[in-house]
Parts: C-alpha cells; sequence; structure tokens
C-alpha cells in the first residue's frame, strides 16, 4: 500500500436509549439518499434524520428490519419473510412477499430494471422486476450453494452500471455480478495482518460503494472499516481497533454525497460517520 | 486427508458422535451408580464460551488442574452449529503468517488435536470455496479452552464448547477444577 487516505469520525447520530430518536435493542441498517438525510432502521422501526443530525420522520414496520434502501421518494424495508415500501413520511405504500423466495431479507439494492433483495435464508440474492415478478437469482451457482455467510447475513451494493457487488464472507472476497447472476470478477484474501486482507473465519460482513468505484467494507471479529480502489487495492483503514467496541459485528455501511462513509454501529445503536481528511505519506 | 469423500467424513463423524455418545452414556450410568450429582461445565459462565468475555486471556484451569494426566474435560464441536469455514479461527492461528498456500501458517490447538476435512471434492485452483469438517480427537485434547475462545462470536459461530466427559471424571469430592475455576462455572449439579 502506498500513500494511505485518513479519515477521522465527523459526528454520530441516534444511539441507546428510549428516547423517539433512538434505539432500545438494535440497528441492523442504514441508508443514504440523494439530499443526505440517514434512513436508520433497528428494532421494528425506521428512523430518518437530516444532514444535520435532526430526526425528521419515524414509523414503526410490522416486523422486525433487517436492512433499509431508498429509492427517490421510496424507502424499502427488509424483514423476515417480507418487504414493505414506505414514502418518506411513514406511509406504507406496498409490500412483497414472495412464499419461500424472501426468507431474511438483509439487503435492498436497485438497477434500472429491477430490485435485488438478498435471502440470507437461502444465501442468495432475489431479483425481481419492477412489478415485484421473479427473474433470476444472484449467487446461488455458487460452488457452496450460494454465499458463505456465517455471520448470517449477505449484503451487497449496486454501482450506477447495475453491476452487483457481494461481500462473500467466508471466502474472504467481494465479488461482482450481473444482475442476471453472471460472475464478472472478485478480489480479496485471507490475512490476519496485512490489513490489505480480510481477517478471521469470515469477512468483509458488509459492503457499499463511494465515488471513483470505491468499495467500502466492514469487518467483525476485530471490528473495522476499510475502503479499496476500484482494483481491489486497500486505499485506508478509515477505523479500527478502540473505535469500536470488540462485539460489533455485521457493520451496515453506506456513503453519503459528500462521500462520507456511514456506518450503524449495532452495540452503541448509532450511525457514525466517518470523513476523509487528508492522504498521509 | 485430500482423498477423503463426502461419505467418509460423515461416516468418521458418524462413528464419533455414536462413540462419544456411547461414552457419555456409560459415564452418566456410572455417575448414577454412584449418586445423584455431577460435576459439569456451565458455558455460560466459562469465560471461554461465555458471550461478551472479549479481549480476555483464555482460561486454562480445565487442562492445567484436573488431578488426570489428560483432564476429564474435553472439547466438544457441535457440528450442527459449525460454519465449516475454509479458516477456522479454532483450527488456525489466524494472527500466525499466511503461508505459501493462503492460509495461516500455524495451527492453534497446542496438542494438534482438531482434523480438517475438505467436504466431498475441493477445487485445487480455488480451495476456499469448499466447506471444510472440524472433527476434534478427544484422546489428543487437554480442554484447555483455546478453541472455545476463538471460536467465539463474533469470532466465530460458537459451535465448540468445553464438557466434562462423566466416563473419565473420578468424581473427587471436592474438585481441582472447581476450585480453580475463576468464574464458578464448573458446579456439582444434579443429573436429571
Amino acid at each position: 500500500m502506498g500513500a494511505e487516505a485518513e479519515y477521522r469520525e465527523a459526528r454520530s447520530v441516534s444511539g441507546r436509549g428510549a428516547g423517539p430518536d433512538r434505539f432500545e435493542h438494535a440497528l441492523r441498517g442504514v441508508a443514504v439518499d440523494t439530499q443526505g438525510h440517514l434512513y436508520l432502521a433497528g428494532d421494528s422501526e425506521v428512523k430518518v434524520f437530516d444532514a444535520e443530525g435532526e430526526m425528521r420522520h419515524r414509523w414503526f414496520t410490522s416486523r422486525p428490519v433487517y436492512a433499509v434502501a431508498v429509492d427517490g421518494e421510496d424507502v424499502w424495508v427488509g424483514e423476515e419473510g417480507q418487504v414493505e415500501v414506505y414514502e418518506v413520511g411513514g406511509t406504507r405504500l406496498d409490500e412483497w412477499r414472495d412464499g419461500e423466495r424472501l426468507g431474511l431479507v438483509t439487503a435492498i439494492g436497485f438497477t434500472a430494471a429491477g430490485v435485488l433483495l438478498a435471502d440470507a435464508r437461502a444465501r442468495c440474492i432475489r431479483h425481481y422486476d419492477l412489478e415485484g415478478g421473479w427473474l433470476n437469482d444472484v449467487g446461488e451457482r455458487h460452488r457452496k450453494g450460494g454465499f458463505h455467510i456465517p455471520n448470517g447475513v449477505v449484503d451487497f451494493a449496486v454501482d450506477a452500471d447495475g453491476v452487483v457487488h457481494v461481500a462473500n464472507p467466508g471466502l474472504h472476497r467481494v465479488e461482482r455480478y450481473t444482475a442476471a447472476g453472471e460472475l464478472l470478477g472478485r478480489f480479496g484474501r485471507f490475512d490476519g495482518r496485512d490489513p490489505e486482507g480480510f481477517p478471521g473465519c469470515c469477512n468483509p460482513t458488509n459492503v457499499a460503494l463511494a465515488s471513483g468505484g470505491r468499495v467500502v467494507v466492514t469487518e467483525k471479529g476485530g471490528p473495522r472499516v476499510k475502503v479499496y480502489d476500484a482494483e481491489g487495492r486497500l486505499e485506508a483503514v478509515v477505523a479500527a481497533g478502540d473505535a469500536f467496541d470488540p462485539a460489533c459485528k455485521n457493520m451496515d455501511v453506506a456513503v453519503d454525497p459528500d462521500d462520507r462513509i456511514v456506518v450503524a454501529d449495532p452495540v452503541r445503536l448509532q450511525a457514525r460517520l466517518f470523513e476523509r481528511v487528508g492522504v498521509a505519506a | 486427508m485430500s482423498g477423503m469423500t463426502r461419505r467418509d467424513v460423515l461416516g468418521h463423524a458418524a462413528r464419533g458422535t455414536v462413540l462419544a455418545g456411547l461414552g457419555g452414556m456409560c459415564g452418566f450410568l456410572a455417575v448414577k451408580a454412584r449418586g445423584t450429582d455431577a460435576w459439569q461445565l456451565d458455558p455460560g459462565k466459562c469465560v471461554n464460551s461465555r458471550l461478551g468475555a472479549l479481549g480476555v486471556d483464555v482460561c486454562e484451569s480445565c487442562a492445567s488442574e484436573c488431578v488426570l494426566g489428560l483432564s476429564a474435560v474435553r472439547a466438544v464441536n457441535e457440528l450442527s452449529q459449525c460454519g465449516r469455514c475454509y479458516v477456522c479461527p479454532a483450527y488456525y492461528d489466524v494472527t500466525s503468517a499466511v503461508g505459501p498456500d493462503g492460509l495461516p501458517s500455524e495451527k492453534l490447538c497446542p496438542r494438534d488435536a482438531i482434523e480438517r476435512y475438505p467436504i466431498g471434492w475441493a477445487d485445487p485452483d480455488d480451495p476456499a470455496n469448499n466447506y471444510y469438517e472440524y472433527v476434534i480427537d478427544e484422546t489428543l485434547c487437554n480442554g484447555c479452552g483455546r478453541c472455545v475462545m476463538a471460536c467465539k462470536e463474533p469470532y466465530g459461530l460458537g459451535s465448540i464448547r468445553l464438557e466434562v466427559r462423566h466416563d473419565l471424571c473420578l468424581d473427587c469430592n471436592r474438585c481441582a477444577i472447581s476450585t480453580a475455576c475463576p468464574e464458578d462455572a464448573y458446579e456439582r449439579l444434579p443429573v436429571s
């Protein structure tokens, strides 16, 4: 690794507690819209915060939430057995169920013509058209019968070209697929010492995309946030060590319009924002 | 063992399970014959397996304090809960240098008591893309607990725990492990 970008924690939003802008038990998902509004999904609730960190909306979901994503004015929520679609104010617009295909929805993404829903039970990604018609699965042709997720979560992100970037932690890789399920490429290797590698039994657990094709990942078992360039070379360790409680696991991650990295801390139940401050020699 | 088939592995595991079950049953019957209490280890108290006990040193009292030459406490891998990972943190020292095969160069168990088998055919060009079975050889394990600590959430799935082998335990009135256990996890409890 040559020059390493440096990041600092800019601020945090929400936290553990009983207040209306807080979560009592779990924070599992984070998303950001084009205005920089934060959507936090935890317990059985979605909370929306503006760019200054003020809560603007909150609403309850019909089941505990495991994922959240924003598509224009619509907020999609992943749950056990279904997804729900809300308008930003919390009015429910739709729900999708698809029998056994939607076991536990732990990530949601969009292409120009479809919706991708990660099913952690089947360890693959379900691809639907915009009306909810199933098209194909991504990852089910994997030699292991799906992504290897001892951590219990399938997470992915979709870039502007519709390429699906998936964390495959048991293989210590980030894999790239077309929405039709064709494997395009991958990067990553095991290494418990070199930060360029992915440590432990199964990392990275979560993935997001930043500007310039950069890939942001989070890790567990020594929680860490890292950024790789579009070629899969480590660009920065954003946060590690004492920055997180060692019990942090499956930290969902998103990137806001200013390229700040937003991490859902599952112990503090906070969204934590990290911003780039320079490049170290 | 690279030539083992899934059938071999399953057969091996099944025979091990049956033998362990027979041993446990013999021990159980022996305990029943002697009395109604037995020394048992509470995994929810043991620092090696207790969730949330992170960043602490492994406790090896079960291995070091038992009056037997090889402790009556052994590690057990609950296969139904095992992730069958390519890089198992209980098998490998995942902080050791990476070898030319891309795997950690050192094992974690000081007695090399864990065996690793690929399940089915392992692709030599992509061995990571396979499941692996981890079987603990109870004739070698001394219950040091290192694998238990390494497999604990969030590092692993917590499929390994320490158990008292009642067919080996001498059922001492004043158990040396119990006396030494810093967490009061080693208790004499009724056998129901």
